[in-house]
């Protein structure tokens, strides 16, 4: 068995764990970072794609909304190109408390998150679909991110300073030497393969998974609630600016305008399994609704996916034995030597996507006080790959990529603008067969034809790369068809079933992949 | 009479295969039709071969007894209303519209007897009973060595890919792709096809191709082989090629699509029937149990289509025809019919696995034995918007199509009384 020895293991590849090999690396620590899946394909990757102003915690939970803002600024500057600076909107609908505007603006001045209240006819013109009978209107600094960017920047990072990133790659037994962690052993999704990290130190990054690794360290009542909601993408942008409705946070009350699509969100729902995707169609019907709510005729709109996330929501079954100095309501920082006497391990989980960096910072600092060494964070500071101008992502850029190369470059994704190029870079560059991984990299099948035409293509450039076998070429278009149609089906009708209908003729009917080989 | 009122014996919706096919039918046998459709069908979206039973489920050699057996086994199927004796009359028919149509020498051959295997673009061997000639030498049972052909240029075509899948089915099969030199990264089927109907280009592009060709292989082609010409196409790169050709369907847009719908567009003025796209029914009148007339507003002008007898053959979901709102209510939108095969309340309309047939794709407007739709005594249904058929499972789009077509203007035909037009 092959062993790699390190000095900071991660586990867990969403925002926070990205986030903290970044934090590791750019304090010059060697660092190994798995994650049973692709990078950003738990939690990171499947929420609404908002970057917080700290607005929506500014009543019911002030600390976070301090959190969120000053992320939101730091983030701005460091993740520029993963981030479309928005705006936000609070509006008071008719089915909002009228009372909580000015409890809100009250709690944005006291959190120091910038707000103004707009004029009902300002905020009709900027956001024309908005519901007209608003009452009240204020703008707040929200953006959104784009996480699989955001992640595989940090990742692209961690890489150019000597660490090893290693997606599909489970934790099969994390291990104890005595009272200390000393590192994991994981195994390889793709070839069965084994592999013995070695680390001084390793942190358990895992979202909502993280009571099942504290478990694997033989380290009980990490008691990490998972929290499911639902979100679901419409076709195009319906509102330009992230609209939210002005009252304490509940189900649906966000709409998200990112990239090509928009996104409500979202439920809460306690489940058991953080593994757990079912869509309840009541659920579904209750986001149609609150979307109604926020733009009139919302339901005419297509939707195009739904899909769920976990939220991590620490319940600390030892609270009171341990010393949360460092943890804040929004996440929880678990150094284990102090909380379970076993050291060269730490735990974080909770928190919010706006959040981890913060979370990284946090944690690498107390790795930094148990090795004895003084190494200040960088991330607040060191821009992302390729965020070195400063300048945030704009809706246009791919057109305006497209129009310079209007002739010479094929589209392979004409809904999301994904030029062939890019396409085999990504392929190079991943080596992966999957599309969905490829996917999340480009947003390839992600537009209104949810892969109707780009995924035939993108087999067939697949296939003709590095000599792929059509067997394995032939697995990865179905595994796409099936892993698009997860999120289709639960909120399919109007004109997305008819795309569907078309898909169907062009999948099984003219291309007939249901009677392939393998 | 207001000015804006149009009479004809009898008038169709839908420009599909099922509707033009009825329409023809109507007016060769004297009857004053026109057709209304929003747009053409889907014809441009579909391999343009005529499948009448494909799968069912297993894959199906001979169709026209499995046809028999479907027929006994699934009384609610489009087939069991229509008959199997009637898809072999539709079929016949449809044979011989081909060679009369305005593409010259152009021909569908195949029978009821056997189904021909035909490479799809993923290189699965695909049923149908008919196909075109540009496609007909890629019939498995002739084809021993085989290269297959694409372009960088089109991004809708990966030869590799289909001859991977061939080789995995036996066959001795090879990709070349060949470096068309053209002004632009992209062109689709279509683009392709506009130039094959150049004989110049053609030239070009043989001589090309052959250096990179072996003794004895056949070529397989996406399908893009001209849409003016493609019986001289075809023989004059077959010529210079010094072998069999063939075409491979690619995604829309279909190229053999587009001159099955000229060839039925052609029969269909040929017999002096009337067509008029962007004519989108927007609204109907009825007298109890019969539709009086249907309205379009085409280019700004709202007009009254009075008929005796209407089919409708506008298509399922995909057109649009049928919908499933965000309530999850499904409805007949253009003369708001009952339908048939919608699950009951509760139960899943769709299935979690993508290839599973899911229970929603059997919904069509609810007949009788007649094709009569249920309430709408004087309409008679075609096409996709028939129910108890999943084509694009069986293979059976282009049969129910052609059959339905034919047999909605027999059940008609035998009642019409022509009369005059007034405009």
């Amino acid at each position: 068995m092959v062993t790699l020895s390190t000095e900071i293991l991660v586990i867990g590849g969403g925002a926070t764990g990205a986030g903290v090999a970044w934090d590791a690396a750019l304090r010059g620590f060697d660092v190994v970072l798995v994650d049973r899946r692709d990078l950003a394909e738990g939690t990171s990757g499947r929420f609404h794609g908002l970057l917080h102003s700290g607005g929506r915690y500014a009543v019911k939970d002030p600390r976070a909304a301090v959190e969120c803002i000053g992320e939101n600024r730091i983030l701005r500057r460091v993740a520029a190109d993963c981030i479309e600076d928005t705006g936000g909107l609070f509006v008071t609908t008719p089915f909002d408390d009228p009372a909580y505007a000015d409890r809100f603006a009250k709690g944005c001045a006291d959190t120091d998150v910038d707000c103004e209240e707009i004029s009902v006819a300002e905020a009709l013109a900027s956001e024309p679909r908005l519901n007209p009978e608003i009452s009240r209107a204020f703008r707040v600094p929200d953006g959104n991110i784009d996480v699989w960017k955001t992640v595989w920047a940090m990742a692209h990072g961690t890489q150019q300073r000597g660490g090893r990133i290693l997606p599909y790659h489970a934790v099969v037994a994390v291990h104890r030497e005595g009272d200390e962690v000393s590192g994991a052993r994981v195994r390889d999704a793709r070839t069965g393969e084994e592999l013995d990290v070695r680390a001084r130190v390793t942190v358990n990054a895992t979202g909502a998974w993280a009571g099942q690794i504290a478990e694997q360290a033989g380290i009980e009542g990490v008691r990490v609630l998972p929290g499911r909601g639902i979100m679901i993408a419409m076709n195009h942008r319906l509102v330009n600016t992230c609209v939210n409705r002005c009252q304490m946070p509940t189900d649906g009350d966000i709409i998200v305008p990112i990239r090509t699509v928009s996104v409500i969100g979202t439920t809460d729902q306690h489940t058991d399994d953080p593994d757990d995707h079912t869509v309840n169609q009541a659920e579904v019907d209750a986001m149609l609704d609150d979307g109604e709510k926020l733009v009139p005729g919302f339901r005419k709109a297509r939707a195009l996916r739904v899909w769920t996330g976990v939220r991590p929501l620490f319940e600390d079954a030892k609270a009171g034995d341990t010393d949360t100095r460092d943890v804040t309501r929004a996440h929880a920082l678990l150094d284990h030597a102090e909380r379970d006497g076993v050291g060269r391990f730490f735990t974080i989980t909770g928190g919010k996507l706006t959040t981890f960096r913060l979370m990284a910072e946090e944690t690498m600092d107390a790795v930094c006080q148990q090795l004895g060494e003084t190494r200040p964070c960088r991330t607040a500071t060191e821009p992302l790959p390729g965020s070195e101008s400063g300048e945030n992502y704009v809706l246009g850029e791919r057109l305006a990529r497209k129009e310079a190369s209007l002739i010479d470059e094929q589209m392979i994704c004409e809904c999301e603008l994904v030029p062939r190029s890019r396409l085999e870079e990504a392929i190079t560059r991943t080596s992966s067969t999957n599309l969905d991984d490829i996917r999340r990299q480009l947003r390839l099948g992600m537009g209104p034809c949810q892969g109707g035409f780009c995924i035939y293509r993108a087999t067939g450039i697949l296939h003709g790369h590095d000599g792929m076998s059509a067997e394995q070429a032939d697995r990865s278009l179905t595994e796409f068809l099936q892993e698009r149609w997860k999120g289709v089906w639960p909120v399919l009708y109007g004109d997305q079933l008819r795309q569907v209908r078309l898909d169907d003729w062009i999948f099984q009917g003219v291309l007939d992949v249901e009677h392939l080989p393998t | 009479m207001r000015r804006s009122e149009l009479h004809f014996d009898a008038v169709v919706i839908g420009a599909g295969t099922a509707g033009l096919v009825a329409a023809t039918r109507l007016a060769q046998d004297g009857a004053r039709v026109c057709v209304l459709a929003k747009g053409v069908g889907s014809t441009h979206l579909a391999p343009a071969t005529i499948d009448v039973l494909g799968y069912a489920p297993e894959r199906v050699d001979a169709p026209g007894a499995a046809l028999e057996e479907l027929v006994a086994a699934r009384p609610d199927h489009p087939y069991a209303l229509i008959g199997a004796g009637i898809v072999s009359d539709a079929l016949s028919w449809f044979a011989q519209i081909v060679p009369a149509g305005p593409l010259p020498g152009y021909v569908y051959g195949g029978s009821l007897e056997h189904n021909q295997l035909l490479p799809t673009a993923v290189g699965v061997l695909r049923p149908s009973a008919l196909v075109p000639e540009t496609m007909a030498n890629g019939e498995v049972s002739g084809l021993k060595r085989v290269c297959v052909v694409g372009t960088r240029s089109l991004r809708d075509f990966h030869p590799s890919l289909c001859a991977g899948n061939l080789e995995l089915a036996g066959i001795e099969a090879r990709a070349v792709s060949v470096d068309l030199k053209l002004e632009r990264a992209d062109m689709n089927a279509l683009g392709l096809a506009r130039h094959f109907d150049d004989e110049k280009w053609r030239r070009q592009f043989c001589a090309e191709l052959s250096l990179a060709l072996r003794a004895e292989e056949h070529v397989g082609l996406p399908a893009m082989l001209g849409l003016r010409d493609p019986h001289e196409v075809l023989a004059d790169v077959e010529h210079r090629l010094g072998r069999r050709v063939f075409e491979i369907p690619t995604v829309p847009p279909s190229v053999p699509g587009m001159r099955l719908y000229e060839i039925l567009r052609a029969a269909l003025r040929g017999a002096g029937g009337r067509l008029v796209l962007g004519g989108e029914v927007v609204s109907s009148e009825r007298d109890g149990d019969r539709i009086v007339s249907v309205s379009t507003n085409a280019a700004g002008r709202d007009l009254t289509y009075v008929a005796p007898w209407f089919v409708l053959a506008s298509g399922g979901f995909a057109s649009g025809a049928i919908e499933l709102d965000s309530r999850w209510v499904t409805r007949e939108r253009v003369l708001g019919l009952p339908l048939r095969g919608v699950p009951a309340e509760g139960e899943p309309r769709f299935v979690a696995t993508y290839l599973d047939e899911q229970p929603l794709a059997r919904v069509g407007v609810a007949v009788d034995g007649d094709l009569r739709a249920e309430g709408a005594d004087n309409v008679v249904v075609a096409g996709a918007s028939l129910p108890g058929a999943i084509p694009w499972r069986e293979g059976s789009g282009e049969g129910i199509a052609l059959a339905s077509g034919y047999r909605a203007a027999q059940v008609i035909g035998a009642q019409v009384k022509p009369t005059a037009a007034t405009v």
